[in-house]
């Protein structure tokens, strides 16, 4: 269990209800990871949903064999694999504590569970989620940009421009 | 209005139950605009969700040097807008009808209404538009991932 204030520092749970909040702080853990700490890795099914408190922990994915690239730096506020939240998702990145950090979780298939009987709790988290990875999307988008931008012959080796747009 | 047939022709609300399609379709209006009607500027907010029932659209994003791109040329069936009715953040492209096109729009705010009076119909649309943002943001991570790897600091 965690304080609802803990809870209230998340940038997702912002808007939430407090009845809401109350449901979540007693289905919520708050760890402790020490600097290094593998969350989860690229293909892993994805059970825990988390919520930074504090610290610093980096989503990265192998470029070649001798680079990383890190695609986001997590601080306090941000929250990550929200495909525990998802039937059957496996992570996409793999995480990494830059920092000791702590960090609330939440565990993916009981949420699926409440979200079975509390749908105003469901309605609330799905759309944070979906915030997040609108967020997320518009900041890669400006990142391809940029770099089209200032090397525009790697259009011509890109594929699937379209893939930029929001479109479904 | 528009009849929930007409939201079954749409890939986003095609698999949608039929009972959540009629409440959609009362906040639902087929609206038609002329070649090069502008229907999204780009860094203007957005209000509208739209789904392209027939004819075709150009989505254009100017770059900060000032050069355009066309990302994307639509087909019906297709929706935009979506962000809508998650943030005020303004839009990243430019919506732009190639032809005479038939659309159906929805209010974000008016959609949000239904969703708050109705969480399950609101969890179940959410639920898909989570699902299709996280398909995009993994398709953008491979797109940035490719565009690194042929840059020529890297090459």
């Amino acid at each position: 269990m965690v304080k609802i204030e803990d809870l209230k520092r998340i940038n997702m749970f912002k808007k939430m209800p407090d009845d809401l909040l109350e449901i979540l702080s007693r289905e919520a853990q708050l760890n402790i990871y020490g600097t290094g700490t593998t969350l989860f890795s690229v293909g892993d099914a994805i059970d825990t949903f988390y919520l930074m408190i504090m610290g610093q922990v980096a989503l990265k994915v192998v470029l070649t064999d001798d680079i990383d690239v890190i695609l986001d730096n997590l601080q306090a506020g941000r929250s990550f694999g929200s495909s525990a939240l998802l039937a059957d998702a496996r992570a996409s990145y793999t995480a990494v504590c830059q920092e000791p950090c702590e960090v609330v979780t939440l565990h993916g298939p009981r949420m699926l569970e409440l979200f079975e009987t509390n749908k105003a709790l469901a309605y609330h988290m799905m759309t944070g989620v979906a915030g997040q990875y609108k967020r997320t999307m518009d900041k890669r988008a400006r990142m391809i940009m940029k770099t089209l931008d200032e090397h525009p012959e790697l259009k011509l080796r890109m594929q699937d421009l379209d893939e930029l747009t929001p479109v479904y | 209005m528009v009849g929930i047939n007409d939201l079954k022709k749409i890939n986003f609300t095609k698999a949608l139950p039929d009972e959540i399609l009629e409440k959609i379709s009362t906040v639902a209006q087929l609206e038609t605009y002329d070649e090069e009607a502008i229907l999204i500027r780009q860094d203007q907010s957005q209000h509208l969700i739209y789904m392209l029932v027939s004819g075709r659209i150009f989505l254009n994003c100017r770059a900060g040097s000032g050069q355009a791109y066309t990302l994307d040329e639509l087909s019906p069936g297709h929706t935009f807008g979506l962000s809508s009715l998650l943030d005020n953040s303004p839009a990243t492209y430019t919506a732009i009808c190639a032809e005479d096109s038939t659309v159906i729009t929805m209010a974000s705010a008016q959609l949000l209404q239904l969703f708050k009076s109705d969480y399950a119909a609101g969890y179940q649309v959410m639920q898909q538009v989570v699902e299709k943002f996280k398909k995009r943001m993994n398709r953008h991570t491979r797109l940035f991932m490719e565009s690194l790897s042929n840059h020529p600091a890297i090459g």
